[in-house]
């Protein structure tokens, strides 16, 4: 792992002034976006950071905390209808999303109760059930618009002079998603997430050296729902649409996958997760039997297996074989995730030529 | 030190910005050449919902066929269909990517289902691109009617009434159960059947509903077995249906079943019910795939020309042939000059058409082209499928 061998080097918001440097550059780039680039470009790198957003957000609870969650969808879900009902009474829309936020995280603070009794696979099914049960209560109460979901209102807010409804979405996705990341990086920094990493590393140990469980468990919950609250009411608008069978199980599940791909327990890890599982999701589509042929030495053959075995009436039935092949070569080869692919990266450069 | 530098990096920054500003809202892309007419679809072809991605092939095979006829004015009509699972974030995804991508899209042909759908309606109809014969019978395509959305699939709402009038007039039916999915498809066919019952004067034996997720029936169908119905209105998905009736028939529970247009491919339903599919009435939207009527006698013969190994003549890809052949129709009404505005004109001009579906008719402020529908049944076997009620509007 990537060890800090003082006390202060730990405490600095960016390990190094060269990190810094590039960060800044990353989020210009970002920010430019905009300017050059279509509505797909923005829609996919708009998935992404909303992904990337509640991937960072689990990670608290999991990577740092110790606990789990099966039912971030949930959460997820909560933010999504909170941010439409309230943006539809006329509340303002940043105000809306701070709103789902809190309301987010009072569930979370709510789940995270049980938390408290119970670990490992017994808190596994509890977040499960609370993730069911948030999806079918959204999609049976006429309230919240019943099966279909309530119809978003067009997204109104307006950043810069001239820009569309979609380079307004997503500059303010994107300011979320960097919001995202200097919040938990910072909080990692402080008390709170100090004692998170106690209560995963031996919560019995964090008790006695003074930590209260009761507390940072359910704040731990908390915080996790609160990102994935504003992520989902993001989502509702990156979508335009909001209908409860979206934040089902595979959602939760996909969420979790996004940590673990990556790597848990750092800011990069998530990141990494969420780029590739959003990509996987949205480009994997395109496969076609022709991509395979162009697999050196045995593509035909390939193809060839393919057409006999995976296809359903001409299209290729394989994409999904392949991403969860891509899943499991990652984990098996690297059970870091992909930040372990970066730290490994990183040390053999440093230590180059040895 | 720092500070020039930055202020003057700050002001390149935004003089950049300034400049590149205008081409972000640039080229409007029409997906016409002069040569070519660029036409897109979604449809999933992997994951459970696969089965309906055959709407998007029989699209395909009619476009195949326009195009071997010598095309459109002179233009060869260039199909994109995609998969997107039924993810509406994928629909979109692949939707903004053909549209944005040079030559465009001209127009969107069918596309299954309804949360896909939804996903994408503003932003088609933000940039005046005509869709033609969404894949799903949602309420959300015609209210409010869409400058250039033309719905084709008829109401499930006056499908559910056409079957309830049906049971008690026709079949003498008294006591009728409603068993839906708890979803739009299904509140929709629970309340065009409760608006018929009450105009009948009668009141539902029990109404039951199900979840997307349930896989066991059992307490449900005990439900419907304990209200003494001798009729069941069915307004589930393919999945749920074989579970009802495998459920149904180890509980000796056999009510006069009827079912939705979503349900209408007998072959299908019969095959992966186990032979269950018997004595069933449904509602149907388009021509029997079997009937000897010449609209479907053309696409039948040339299926066996087109079609891809272990494709079937079936309900949903004749579907994808009929709910679009209004576009085609459209696409030739509109002439040589074509635009958005002389196609969207040319769709109004569209009356009384009959193709493989009910008769279509469009026109200004009408844009639910199809409302005829008729109901058939299976026979003993299964296998055979009579017409019972004519083409008929539901009044």
């Amino acid at each position: 792992m990537d060890m800090k061998r003082s006390y202060y080097r730990d405490l600095r918001l960016f390990d190094t002034w060269p990190l810094g440097l590039w960060l800044v550059v990353c989020a210009a780039l970002l920010a430019l976006v905009p300017f050059f680039a279509g509505n797909y470009l923005m829609y996919v790198l708009g998935y992404i950071a909303i992904n990337a957003m509640v991937a960072l957000g689990l990670n608290v609870l999991v990577g740092y905390t110790g606990q789990i969650s099966l039912g971030h969808a949930g959460f997820f879900a909560i933010g999504a209808y909170a941010t439409v009902l309230l943006a539809k009474a006329g509340v303002p829309i940043p105000l809306a999303l701070v709103a789902a936020a809190f309301i987010a995280a009072a569930f979370g603070f709510l789940l995270g109760l049980p938390a408290l009794r119970l670990e490992g696979p017994y808190l596994a099914v509890i977040t499960l059930g609370f993730g069911l049960t948030v999806e079918n209560i959204f999609a049976k109460a006429e309230f919240f618009g019943g099966a279909t979901g309530p119809s978003v209102p067009p997204f109104s807010l307006s950043l810069w002079p001239g820009f569309s409804r979609e380079q307004n979405l997503y500059w303010l996705i994107m300011l979320c998603a960097g919001g995202t990341i200097l919040a938990i990086r910072n909080l990692m920094r402080t008390r709170v997430g100090r004692a998170f990493v106690a209560i995963r590393d031996s919560d019995v140990a964090a008790a006695c050296a003074g930590v209260d469980l009761t507390w940072y468990k359910t704040l731990a919950f908390a915080v996790s729902a609160a990102f994935t609250g504003v992520a989902g009411g993001l989502f509702a608008f990156h979508l335009g649409q909001v209908d409860p069978t979206t934040f089902n199980l595979m959602l939760s599940i996909l969420f979790l996958a996004m940590v673990v791909i990556g790597g848990v327990g750092s800011i990069l890890g998530p990141l990494l997760g969420a780029v590739t599982i959003s990509l996987l999701n949205l480009k994997l589509k395109g496969l076609k039997l022709a991509d395979f042929e162009q697999i050196p030495l045995a593509g035909k053959e390939i193809a060839g297996f393919i057409s006999r075995h995976f296809m359903e009436t001409g299209m290729a039935n394989i994409q999904f074989i392949v991403y969860g092949g891509i899943l499991v070569l990652i984990m098996v080869f690297e059970p870091l995730g992909l930040y372990g692919l970066w730290i490994r990266a990183k040390r053999y450069w440093r230590t180059w030529p040895l | 030190m720092f500070q020039p530098l930055l202020r003057i990096a700050a002001l390149a920054a935004s003089v950049f910005a300034v400049a590149l500003a205008p081409t972000a809202q640039a080229q409007q892309l029409t997906g016409v050449t002069d040569t070519e007419i660029h036409i897109a679809a979604w449809g999933p072809q992997t994951g459970p919902a696969a089965p309906w991605g055959a709407v998007t092939r029989g699209t395909a095979m009619l476009f195949q066929m326009v195009n071997d006829a010598g095309g459109i004015h002179g233009r060869k009509i260039v199909f994109h269909p995609f998969d997107d699972q039924y993810n509406p974030a994928k629909t979109v995804a692949g939707v903004k990517e053909l549209v944005e991508k040079a030559p465009g899209i001209f127009a969107m042909a069918s596309g299954v289902g309804t949360s896909p759908g939804l996903a994408v309606k503003d932003y088609l109809m933000e940039r005046g691109i005509p869709w033609v014969g969404p894949a799903a019978g949602s309420l959300h395509w015609v209210t409010p009617p869409q400058k250039a959305l033309f719905a084709m699939y008829p109401l499930y709402a006056d499908e559910a009434k056409l079957l309830v009038r049906h049971l008690v007039d026709k079949e003498g039916k008294k006591k009728i159960a409603i068993f839906y999915a708890s979803d739009e498809y299904g509140e929709n066919g629970h309340r065009g059947a409760m608006a018929e019952l009450t105009r009948l004067g009668l009141k539902p034996a029990v109404e039951v509903s199900v979840n997307q997720a349930d896989r066991d029936l059992k307490s449900h169908l005990l439900k419907l077995k304990d209200s003494g119905a001798d009729a069941v209105l069915m307004w589930v998905n393919p999945t749920h249906a074989v579970i009802t009736l495998k459920t149904a028939a180890a509980l000796q529970f056999s009510p006069q079943w009827a079912t939705s247009s979503t349900l209408s491919d007998a072959v299908m339903m019969q095959a992966i019910t186990g032979g269950l599919w018997k004595n069933m009435i449904y509602a149907s939207f388009g021509e029997l795939p079997d009937a000897d009527v010449p609209q479907v006698k053309k696409y039948r013969d040339a299926f066996a020309k087109y079609a891809q190994q272990g494709e079937r003549w079936g309900v949903f890809f004749m579907a994808g042939i009929g709910f679009v052949e209004p576009l085609v129709e459209g696409l030739q009404r509109a002439g040589r000059d074509l635009t958005r505005d002389s196609f969207i004109k040319a769709m109004e001009s569209i009356k009384g058409y009959k193709g493989v579906m009910g008769r279509v008719t469009f026109g200004p402020g009408e844009r639910q082209g199809q409302r005829e529908i008729f109901l058939a049944r299976t026979d003993d076997t299964g296998t055979k499928v009579t017409q019972l009620t004519p083409w008929a509007e539901v009044k």
